[in-house]
């Protein structure tokens, strides 16, 4: 087999997250209760037998590079690595950093390194099963330059907005770019994964740094639709771009309901996260939970409704978490009343009986917060 | 911290005959617990948790999963350079061949050389199928403060359990006086909890001695500690308060599960100081449905839940059904309840399948109910 490299990009700039980006970047981001969100795309990777991995963030490593340093994602500690390159004063200067382009540019001696055949560069704010030997086989296959992987979406007026849509022709062929702002609602959108052979890689990196510092990697593969053959290749199933807080609300809605969990993580294809050895959860006599996720290490006295509870959080007495995300080690006193809610690490509400958001504009309760 | 220079040895060979189909392929120590774990991690935990980096599993009596099981020191943090679990089962030697281990003390006797290889000062003998949480760094102190050649765990239990334990009768310094095997008139109420700390040199020499014996069982219990004692070696009980408890039969195994889900047990598994590791499954987070009802549980992940759940623990990878209702039981790995079928007071072993609308197991029954593959079978045989 030809040597594959993966390349886990950092999140583009139309990412915006309100508050949780504020405290680690989308990849560390918890979700569902026990993972991060770079959970998904790393057991991607290392599910599709691609033992080398680049990891690039943009800022603030910190809780990226303890969560992935913690997980093995079933890689064999010899022949098996996760690189993690981000900002440094001595490689970088930061404000470069911005860009996708300027980071792999920065760091391709590390690329070259493990002189891969092919590259498989994929994002780190979607969340999707895709086996990306199938991708490469077919990218071989069809003889393209560069292969894409897109989504056939029809939500398109409400998620994935400012991300690429595609226009692809009857070849499967992609002959256009442009941005999703929300007109329509069906689009094939970009899922931000390239596949590539190596030196493919390194000349668009180079020629995208000559044209322009801010130029990005989609940014170039659009002014090659003419150039280059840039082929399309249809994912299907559970697809989420968290790109916005009502977007990360909604995956974690959409992902807990029985079927589509099952669907993305299962035995064939486990999804790998860092333990934490909690024990299980305790439901004490009162508590009520229904239509939820629940986390290892938690106790539950209050009502739980359609939720998503992160590992060791509590939920005392009387209170009542309705249609909202509860994040790891977050503590819900009695009676409190929790409707759409976003509740962020480690916070306390205890003070605050009541707080009611909307699915579109959920409440957010800030990593820490006593309120 | 320091790591202490005591080697510890887990007994880990017993058939555990009394948990019937639990332990017909698996040792005991590897059947699982209290929904994520399987009972040998509160030993190892203990161990790692005391600062103890060499561990030795003596197994011998279905020992495939057990061993694959225990090997992976890194579950437990007990992966450090010169450290590890190392799994030790009876093998062929030049000079004698290939022996089982005849008994508890003959066991550690035929790995003295083990032994002797990690340079032990201190051997912590254990039992490998007890629930409960101790800090053996502690007891390891209180030996070396009172001199002792031997320390023995003892628990307090009631007077009138007393005959089914191993008693120590102790003077008023706690320096065990006479050791008594389930005593028909108990003098104390202190069990033994089967955790021993032995000076390494005076037990080389027991074992020697005790191996030279052909009229001996070969046991701690029965020939060792009685041999110290007359030799009138000091020989310390050491007072553990707290939650212990021996799983040896499916009632007693039924009952350290339900005690998980009580405030009060005393056995605290969400203490962050003292974390009991387990292998972790790369399991979904549980899932409770919309037409789930849970009224006290204990769930761990990869876990679903769609029916009814009260006073019961359920395993990972386990799925109720809808409607089904599930109470005071134990549902283990894998397990699938089927829709509308009725558990009461069951334990129901790892894999097995109810079928859609089966009802086992009797409120207020005297005896819990061993839910086995072959017990479903038989009871799909009389149903036809």
């Amino acid at each position: 087999m030809s040597k594959v490299l993966g390349i886990l990009n950092f999140e583009p700039s139309y990412v915006h997250v309100r508050g949780l980006e504020d405290f680690r970047p989308i990849s560390a981001t918890s979700i569902l209760g026990r993972y991060r969100v770079i959970d998904f795309m790393l057991s991607n990777f290392t599910n599709s037998g691609i033992e080398g991995i680049k990891v690039f963030i943009k800022n603030r490593p910190r809780s990226t590079v303890e969560h992935v340093m913690h997980t093995s994602y079933n890689l064999n500690s010899k022949r098996g690595k996760i690189q993690m390159l981000h900002g440094d004063t001595d490689y970088s200067n930061n404000e470069l950093f911005n860009v996708d382009i300027q980071a792999f540019k920065t760091y391709m001696e590390f690329v070259d390194v493990e002189n891969p055949s092919y590259v498989v560069i994929a994002p780190s704010h979607f969340i999707f099963k895709q086996d990306f030997n199938e991708l490469l086989e077919y990218h071989i296959k069809s003889k393209n330059d560069i292969t894409m992987l897109y989504q056939n979406a029809n939500n398109t007026d409400t998620q994935y907005l400012m991300g690429d849509i595609l226009t692809i022709d009857e070849k499967k062929r992609v002959t256009g770019f442009h941005k999703n702002r929300g007109k329509y609602k069906k689009g094939n959108v970009s899922l931000e994964t390239y596949v590539m052979s190596a030196l493919t890689f390194k000349q668009l990196v180079d020629e995208a740094s000559m044209t322009s510092s801010l130029y990005s990697l989609s940014d170039i593969v659009s002014d090659c639709v003419k150039v280059m053959k840039i082929g399309a290749y249809q994912h299907k199933g559970f697809c989420a771009c968290i790109s916005t807080l009502n977007a990360y609300y909604e995956a974690n809605m959409e992902i807990k309901k029985e079927r589509e969990l099952l669907k993305l993580i299962n035995d064939d294809w486990p999804i790998y996260t860092m333990t934490n050895d909690s024990c299980p959860t305790l439901y004490k006599p009162g508590a009520k939970v229904t239509g939820s996720i629940v986390a290892n290490g938690c106790q539950i006295e209050g009502t739980v409704i359609n939720s998503v509870i992160g590992r060791n959080v509590v939920v005392r007495e009387g209170a009542v978490i309705k249609d909202s995300v509860i994040l790891p080690d977050t503590l819900i006193d009695k009676n409190v009343k929790l409707e759409c809610a976003v509740v962020d690490r480690l916070s306390i509400v205890t003070h605050i009986k009541e707080l009611k958001g909307t699915r579109e504009e959920p409440i957010y309760i800030k990593r820490g917060d006593r309120i | 911290m320091k790591k202490n220079n005591m080697v510890a040895m887990i007994l880990a060979g017993g058939r555990g005959s009394r948990l019937f189909d639990l332990t017909k392929k698996v040792a005991k120590p590897a059947v699982h617990f209290g929904g994520k774990y399987r009972i040998i991690d509160f030993a190892l935990s203990n161990c790692a948790n005391s600062h103890i980096s060499t561990v030795g599993v003596l197994v011998q009596y279905e020992s495939i999963l057990l061993s694959s099981y225990s090997a992976r020191s890194s579950t437990w943090g007990l992966d450090s350079k010169g450290g590890g679990v190392y799994v030790l089962s009876p093998r062929e030697k030049d000079e004698t061949g290939l022996g089982l281990y005849a008994g508890t003390a003959d066991a550690i006797y035929q790995n003295l050389d083990f032994l002797d290889q990690e340079e032990a000062d201190y051997v912590l003998v254990l039992s490998g199928d007890h629930i409960y949480k101790m800090d053996y760094d502690k007891m390891l102190k209180a030996h070396q403060e009172a001199n002792a050649e031997a320390t023995i765990a003892v628990i307090e239990v009631p007077m009138k359990e007393a005959s089914r334990f191993g008693i120590m009768n102790t003077d008023k310094n706690d320096r065990i006086v006479e050791f008594e095997e389930k005593p028909k008139q108990p003098k104390s109420n202190l069990a033994s909890m089967g955790v021993y700390i032995f000076s390494y040199k005076s037990l080389k020499k027991y074992l020697k001695e005790d191996a030279k014996n052909p009229d001996s069982a070969h046991d701690f219990g029965k020939n060792i500690i009685p041999a110290y004692l007359k030799d009138n070696l000091k020989l310390q009980a050491y007072r553990f308060k707290g939650y212990w408890k021996d799983v040896g039969t499916i009632d007693s195994l039924w009952e350290a599960n339900m005690d998980l889900l009580k405030d009060n047990s005393g056995l605290d598994l969400f203490d962050p100081d003292w974390k009991i590791y387990t292998d972790d499954a790369s399991a979904t987070p549980q899932c409770i449905g919309s037409k789930a009802k849970i009224d006290n549980a204990f769930i761990t992940q990869g876990a679903i839940v769609n029916g009814d759940v009260s006073h019961s623990v359920i395993f990972s990878g386990a799925t109720v059904g809808e409607d089904a209702k599930v109470s005071e039981s134990v549902i283990m790995n894998n397990v699938t309840v089927g829709k509308g079928a009725k558990l009461t007071r069951c334990l129901v072993a790892d894999d097995v399948r109810i079928p859609e609308g089966m009802v086992l197991g009797k409120k207020n029954s005297d005896e819990i109910l061993l839910v086995s593959k072959a017990l479903i079978a038989k009871a799909g045989e009389e149903h036809e």
